[in-house]
């Protein structure tokens, strides 16, 4: 089936089963591999993107739900203004050890700090709370969101 | 072959010519079916995607004064939503963490039938009913007689649910808890949850109806009029004295395989804390 969408605010186009999981069209028909397959389960966060704004785990998504809409990956955001200032505090923040969850965390924050520009720690804590991370435990993370958030105008 | 449905008629078409199965979030499904990187997810049988049906999507009041929630909402919609019972609210809240509550819809709860399923337990304390839709028509049922069992409903294979039915009830409880113990904030599956609901006289000082539910107790979502009817008609400061016998009452009712002792401790202290509570007739409604 033929299946449109907006990827990172380009229309694409591709011809697939409608029940393929994103995951695997981003990373192998696209080539954006910053999205991370960790638990194949809806569980860890590595694979989050965003679909039409919203934080979802890509693993679990099927490709059909994208149709019309716009999906973004870790490749569409880092280049923004709150992506570029979310990368810049988690490395000034000692927040990344083997960077597995990196891209999942980053699109968490993003999608957190969007909507909710100055988050308090819970809010924070809360927002990552589907992500998981082997290496930090989190409190730089944590740190390195408010951080960002901080140095948001 | 999967299809991908863009409309109510559509969806019901196909899934009347093909018995395709529904796939609404698909967070339990795509989860059953993945077989790892870079592999085409294997389901039996075709597949019928009803994302993209919008009609399925709203949450309002009908002509009689009834909230509709539409089956493809999803636990973010609801949790976010005042209109919805506190309770429903409180757990579509816990469901899984952000991402997984952008997805679960409460149909695919429902028709997933999991005794740990997080809906059920205050739907079944609501009375809230389940319309199933056909080309050939539309029926409603109790959500409580849906769900037979462990995965297993009354869904046929014609039909698609449409939404989930919640009868008035702006005055109707005083008192609502809702408690839910899992292993962890985030993507906490049920170990147990209770939810109970309590509503007085004008006076307040008869219980005027009262409703108990357990989820994670057994193979489905247990509640029991019988149980409910030992407190009904009592007074409120009565209420301590009943603990003890409802539940006892209740534990005839639930059948806990994994750890029933921890399970029925905490059934009986979270009834025991709720009626405590109440007791002293508290300006807060909602109990957690
Ligand atoms: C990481 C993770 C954490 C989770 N945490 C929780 C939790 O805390 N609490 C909880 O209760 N659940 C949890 N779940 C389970 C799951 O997310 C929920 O059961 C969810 O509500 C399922 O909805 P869905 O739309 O994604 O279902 P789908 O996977 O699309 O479908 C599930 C079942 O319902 C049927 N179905 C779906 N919609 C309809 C419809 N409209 N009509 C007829 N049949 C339909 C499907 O055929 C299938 O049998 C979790 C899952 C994951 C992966
Ligand atoms: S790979 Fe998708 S959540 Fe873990
Ligand atoms: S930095 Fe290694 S998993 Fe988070």
């Amino acid at each position: 089936m033929k299946i449109d969408f907006n990827l990172n605010g380009v229309q694409v186009s591709v011809d697939k089963d409608p029940l393929s999981r994103l995951i695997d069209v981003l990373r192998e028909d696209f080539g954006l591999t910053g999205t991370k397959e960790g638990c194949s389960e809806g569980e860890c966060g590595a694979c989050s993107v965003l679909l039409d704004g919203k934080l979802v785990t890509s693993c679990l998504v099927p490709l059909g739900s994208a149709i019309g809409s716009r999906v973004d990956t870790i490749e569409g955001i880092r280049d923004t203004k709150l992506g570029s200032i979310i990368i810049e505090s988690f490395a000034n923040g000692g927040a990344v050890q083997c960077g597995f969850c990196i891209p999942g965390m980053v699109i968490s924050a993003y999608c957190l700090l969007s909507s909710n520009p100055h988050p308090t720690e819970d809010e924070v804590r809360l927002a990552i709370s589907g992500n998981l991370c082997r290496c930090t435990g989190y409190d730089l993370i944590v740190s390195s969101i408010l951080d960002a958030s901080r140095r948001l105008a | 072959m999967n299809y991908v449905a863009f409309s109510l008629k559509q969806a019901l078409e196909i899934r009347k010519a093909t018995k395709a199965r529904v796939m609404a979030g698909g967070t339990d499904l795509m989860v059953s079916a993945q077989r790892g990187e870079g592999m085409m997810p294997r389901f039996e049988g075709d597949m019928l995607l009803i994302s993209h049906v919008d009609e399925l999507r709203h949450i309002g009041f009908n002509a009689s004064g009834e909230l509709e929630i539409g089956a493809l909402c999803t636990s973010a919609q609801i949790a976010g939503d005042s209109r919805v019972p506190w309770a429903l609210r409180a757990a579509a809240s816990r469901m899984g963490a952000v991402a997984l509550r952008n997805c679960a819809t409460i149909g695919g709860n429902i028709a997933n039938a999991s005794p740990k399923g997080d809906l059920p337990g205050p739907l079944y304390a609501l009375d809230a009913r389940v319309r199933l839709l056909s080309v050939d028509g539309a029926e409603e049922m109790l959500v409580s007689d849906f769900i037979l069992g462990l995965k297993k409903t009354k869904l046929k294979d014609d039909q698609i649910i449409g939404a989930i039915i919640i009868p008035k009830m702006d005055e109707w409880f005083d008192y609502i808890f809702w408690h839910k113990i899992g292993t962890r904030r985030a993507n906490a599956i049920s170990k147990l949850t209770v939810t109970m609901a309590i509503k007085l006289d004008q006076q307040r000082k008869i219980v005027e109806d009262f409703r108990l539910s357990a989820t994670a107790c057994g193979a489905k979502t247990n509640r029991s009029r019988e149980v409910e009817s030992l407190v009904i008609g009592k007074k409120v400061q009565e209420l301590e004295d009943l603990v003890a016998p409802v539940q006892e009452a209740f534990d005839k009712v639930i059948s806990p395989r994994a750890m029933p002792v921890f399970r029925r401790t905490a059934t009986k202290n979270m009834i025991a804390d709720f009626f405590s509570r109440v007791a002293r007739l508290p300006e807060e409604r909602n109990m957690e």
